[in-house]
């Protein structure tokens, strides 16, 4: 019995920052990394089934990144995880939900994990696409911000509940093998002590390259590029006071101003 | 002084009048009282052993001398305790001098008299010690008796036995056994001294006839007088052996069942205080115990865990309850006393390490059975060291809380409140949940720039800290400093955005991983860099620069701001500041004043702007914390209860008068401040930090401070 979590490091931007020279991205200078919040509650959940069932089940974590991005697995690992798995090459750079996903499909292909579970989606993009991806490269059922779950290692079948929008849940039976999309507090993730995520080195971990895969860069070409990106204007809001005819006088000011007279 | 008599007549009967029988029996009921008491003290060590291995005796010789000059000039246990501490000095002298009385009979009697034939216990020298010998008796009872005054009706609430850390239907809240013992103990010296006056008394009335004995009386006063008196109610010497028989062994059996009891009850403190004392570390309060990270698991969650120092520790402590009584947690109702905690681990293990076998499996400490510690009895501490500074016996609560919390937070056994704070710690390096480069963003509040010390050699190197970068309450006091740094003209840097918090707290929450890598990573980027001194604000980042980097590789110069202000005010580098006509008063933060000893300078800081400071009760050594410290301050305090804080804001509220609450800590500042507003004092006096009120007579006031009072810029974006 095997449960597969793949996790992201996400990074988190300072209030003052400046963007990269080509105008794409944030400098990296200022950017924090982390282990992708919403992933601390998925590796959770594995953990939680792992405990729960004493014996006999393996969690394996797996991460697209360079290395870089060791201390995010390693912090997944020093929770509990068994085992981990890094991909990368460095044409994966641009990499995004869907190509993260073919890569994942292959590592399914290859662990053949009776359960995937993913963040419901990552805190620094937030596009929310990989899990449901990966559901539909594999062909298995999917299921969105998973707030509930249970599931018996072995089943063939898991009962979850999930947040609809204003405030409506829906409690569902899923087939599994499936992939679930885990929503923050699920439950309550332990945290990672430092001592814990140093010892975590010791823990194995498989890096795989694409070749390793059968995966070449033309698979993981990105579905969309960043143009560019910026930090729009500030709206201007100004409450004008004062009597009547002020008010007016202050309004045609305005108009001025704005059409350039 | 002997005129009329050979000196080898002038002696005390000892086994006069026995029949042979008597006489075995007492040699068997003695024997038999040195077998149990050598045997327990066998189990005693026995359970000590248990523990795992700490060196602490060693070196063994002048941890014996200290230990010895402590026993003998008793300062810690005189120390906020004069009456109770003169009076066990004098049952101390008294039962030592009995003590040593009678091993010197036992000396001349069973030992040198029959195997050498020599017997010295006659003449001048038995007279200077019949006198010793009642003096003794005196000095004894007179301190027992105020003793017993003192636990009956002085009603002390440290001697209460009432506890914080169960409700009373828990099986073991119960401690009145403990105050049986306190008062069986007193009363059984107290018998064995009175019995021993009389039996000398009546040895007088039963030899009256005989000169060599009646003649030289006097020498044991207080038998005398007995003497007299039961000669005045009539009693004859014919009476008066019969009744010296019944005293005799009542007497004898007493001393020797004391005896035969010292390993199993609170007399054994005359052991275990003493292997407390000598094993006493002067660091504790200030050194957190180091761990090797890389090991299978860290800090103490089994009772074997403890080591045999920390197993006498717990064994030492007399109940004396000054560590209950000057416990913030306890005095704020927090389910935390020191003293119940050491206790607990006693019978603990008493109850699991002193039988002949090991019980089967581990024997966990933290929990909520009986005699377990308690997770939120842990998370209480405050790391104020006020438990460990004022111990008579040497014991180090504080080291044992921190390597329980090191246990509790490798499990994850903790309010989840602290998660995004160490999360924090680890991915930025502060508690605050901010960027990285966030940090010095203060410094754009200033007129002039700081010098990086990353990049160019400095004098002084300014730890700035964490709270002190952050804390917008606490930013106003750093721009202070600055300003009053750049007014001295000292060439002075910071590290920017790589400063990371130094870890104080980090420590003592029990994140002992994450504080090794932040005080590695904090060295390496100060052995890069060039400058003489350190300064900080913070009196947690001065007492981890100072007494836990060495350990780390780090060997710094460090000054806290308060002894640099006042440096610079004496070498006239401040010019003399104004004098401000406040009433004032001054809050020592733990980690300076008692932790570090640094009690003066800020009062001469104070001295020399000619305020009038009036002291808070508790001051220097016997400071009160405000709360925040052992990492307290990222953690809630409930509701219901007082904060630590809001008790010292209420003691400053006393002073008439007030103008100001001076404090020294950024952490104090944030609190005290709390607790001011919490006990509803806000109009009558303020809290300011040192170094404002110092600005403030140095004219350097908030007109020249450029926008102080805006909310920092946020977003200037370059896209
Ligand atoms: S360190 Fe302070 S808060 Fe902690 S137990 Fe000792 S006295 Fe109480
Ligand atoms: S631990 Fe020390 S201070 Fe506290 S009650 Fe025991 S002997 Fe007294």
């Amino acid at each position: 019995m095997k449960i597969l979590v793949p996790v992201k490091q996400i990074a988190s931007l300072d209030d003052q920052f400046e963007m990269r020279d080509d105008g794409r991205d944030v400098d990296e200078d200022y950017l924090e990394k982390d282990l992708n919040e919403f992933d601390h509650f998925s590796v959770e959940e594995a953990l939680l089934i792992k405990e729960a069932a004493g014996d006999g089940v393996e969690v394996v974590v797996a991460i697209i990144g360079d290395d870089d991005s060791d201390d995010a697995l390693r912090t997944a690992l020093a929770k509990g995880a068994d085992r981990g798995i890094r991909v990368w090459d460095d044409s994966l750079a641009e990499a995004d939900g869907t190509s993260v996903a073919r890569i994942l499909a292959k590592v399914v292909e290859r662990e053949k994990p009776d359960m995937v579970f993913t963040g419901a989606q990552s805190s620094d993009f937030g596009s929310a696409t990989t899990g449901m991806a990966l559901a539909g490269l594999l062909g298995w059922p999917h299921a969105a911000v998973v707030s509930n779950l249970e599931y018996k290692p072995g089943a063939s079948s898991a009962k979850l509940r999930r947040e609809l929008e204003g405030g409506l849940e829906e409690i569902m039976t899923i087939r599994c093998p499936a992939v679930l999309s885990i929503q923050l507090g699920i439950n309550q993730p332990r945290y990672a002590s430092l001592r814990g995520i140093k010892q975590a080195k010791q823990k194995p971990v498989d890096e795989l390259s694409l070749d390793d895969l059968g995966l070449g860069a033309s698979d993981v070409e990105p579905a969309f590029h960043v143009r560019k990106m910026y930090a729009p204007e500030r709206g201007k809001a100004e409450l004008i006071t004062g009597s009547a005819a002020e008010q007016a006088a202050r309004l045609a000011q305005i108009i001025k101003e704005i059409r350039g007279m | 002084m002997i005129p009329d008599h050979n000196p080898q007549d002038i002696t005390r009967v000892l086994f006069d009048n026995f029949p042979l029988w008597m006489l075995v029996t007492f040699y068997l009921v003695a024997f038999g009282a040195i077998g149990v008491f050598l045997y327990g003290v066998w189990a005693q060590i026995r359970k000590y052993r248990r523990g795992t291995r700490s060196g602490a005796w060693s070196p063994f010789f002048p941890r014996f001398g200290t230990m010895f000059a402590r026993v003998l000039d008793h300062k810690t246990i005189k120390r906020r305790a004069r009456a109770a501490g003169a009076a066990h000095q004098f049952i101390f002298y008294g039962f030592t001098v009995l003590f040593i009385g009678t091993s010197i009979i036992t000396l001349d009697h069973d030992i040198t008299g029959p195997i050498t034939g020599l017997h010295f216990w006659h003449g001048a020298f038995y007279l200077f010690f019949s006198l010793a010998m009642d003096l003794a008796g005196l000095s004894l009872i007179g301190g027992l008796i105020y003793m017993m005054y003192r636990r009956g009706w002085m009603k002390l609430p440290r001697l209460d036995y009432t506890r914080p850390d169960r409700s009373p239907d828990e099986p073991d809240y119960d401690r009145s056994g403990y105050r049986r013992e306190d008062w069986a103990f007193l009363w059984a010296l107290i018998l064995i001294g009175v019995t021993g006056y009389l039996l000398e008394a009546v040895r007088l009335v039963w030899l009256q006839n005989d000169p060599a004995v009646w003649d030289y009386r006097w020498w044991s006063p207080v038998g005398a007088l007995l003497a007299h008196l039961m000669k005045g109610i009539g009693i004859v010497p014919e009476g008066a052996a019969d009744i010296r028989m019944v005293l005799w062994w009542t007497h004898g059996i007493l001393a020797l069942t004391f005896i035969a009891l010292v390993p199993f009850t609170k007399v054994k403190h005359i052991f275990t205080a003493m292997g407390s004392l000598m094993a006493r570390d002067p660091e504790a309060k200030r050194r957190m115990p180091t761990a090797d990270v890389e090991a299978e698991k860290i800090g103490f969650s089994l009772l074997t865990d403890f080591s045999d120092k920390f197993l006498v520790n717990v064994d030492a402590c007399t109940k004396c309850g000054r560590c209950h009584e000057a416990c913030p947690a306890n005095a704020s109702g927090y389910p935390l006393s020191p003293r119940d905690l050491v206790l607990s681990l006693r019978e603990l293990a008493n109850d699991k390490l002193s039988h002949a076998s090991m019980p089967e499996g581990p024997i966990e400490v933290i929990g909520t059975e009986v005699n377990m510690i308690r997770p939120e009895t842990l998370w209480s501490c405050r790391t104020c060291a006020a438990c460990v500074e004022i111990c008579p016996v040497g014991i180090e609560h504080l080291p044992m809380i921190v390597q329980m919390r090191r246990a509790l937070i490798e499990d994850g056994n903790f309010d989840t409140m602290l998660q995004p704070t160490l999360k924090s710690l680890q991915k930025s390096g502060n508690s605050l949940g901010e960027n990285k480069r966030k940090r010095p963003r203060w410094t754009q509040k200033l007129d002039f720039e700081i010098k990086d010390a990353r990049t160019e050699p400095v004098d002084v190197l300014w730890y700035v800290g964490d709270y002190a970068s952050f804390d917008p309450r606490s930013q106003k006091v750093t721009i202070t400093f600055a300003r009053i740094l750049k007014a001295a003209g000292i060439n002075f840097g910071i590290l920017y955005e790589d400063e990371q918090t130094a870890g104080n707290d980090v420590r003592r929450i029990g994140e002992e991983g994450l504080f090794q890598a932040l005080a590695e990573a904090n060295i390496e980027l100060l052995n890069s860099c060039q400058f003489k001194t350190i300064v900080t604000t913070d009196p947690h980042t001065f007492n981890t620069i100072r007494n836990e980097y060495p350990e780390f590789g780090g060997n710094y110069a460090i000054e806290h701001a308060s002894s640099m202000l006042e440096r610079l005010i004496r070498e006239g580098s401040i010019p003399q500041p104004a004098n401000l006509d406040y009433r004032v008063t001054f809050h020592d933060p733990c980690h300076l004043g008692r932790i570090n000893g640094c009690t003066e300078a800020p009062r001469q800081v104070l001295q020399s702007m000619g305020v009038d400071l009036v002291e808070l009760g508790r001051t220097r050594d016997n400071s009160f914390c405000c709360g925040a410290g052992g990492g307290r301050i990222w953690l809630p305090d409930p509701p219901e209860l007082k904060k630590p804080a809001e008790l010292r804001a209420a003691e400053a509220a006393e002073i008439p008068g007030l103008d100001v609450l001076v404090v020294n800590c950024p952490k104090c500042l944030n609190m005290l401040e709390d607790g001011v507003k919490g006990t509803g004092n806000e109009g009558n006096f303020r809290v300011l930090e040192l170094t404002e009120l110092l600005a403030e007579a140095m004219g350097l006031d908030g007109a020249q401070q450029k926008g102080l009072d805006e909310a920092p810029e946020t977003a200037a974006v370059s896209a």
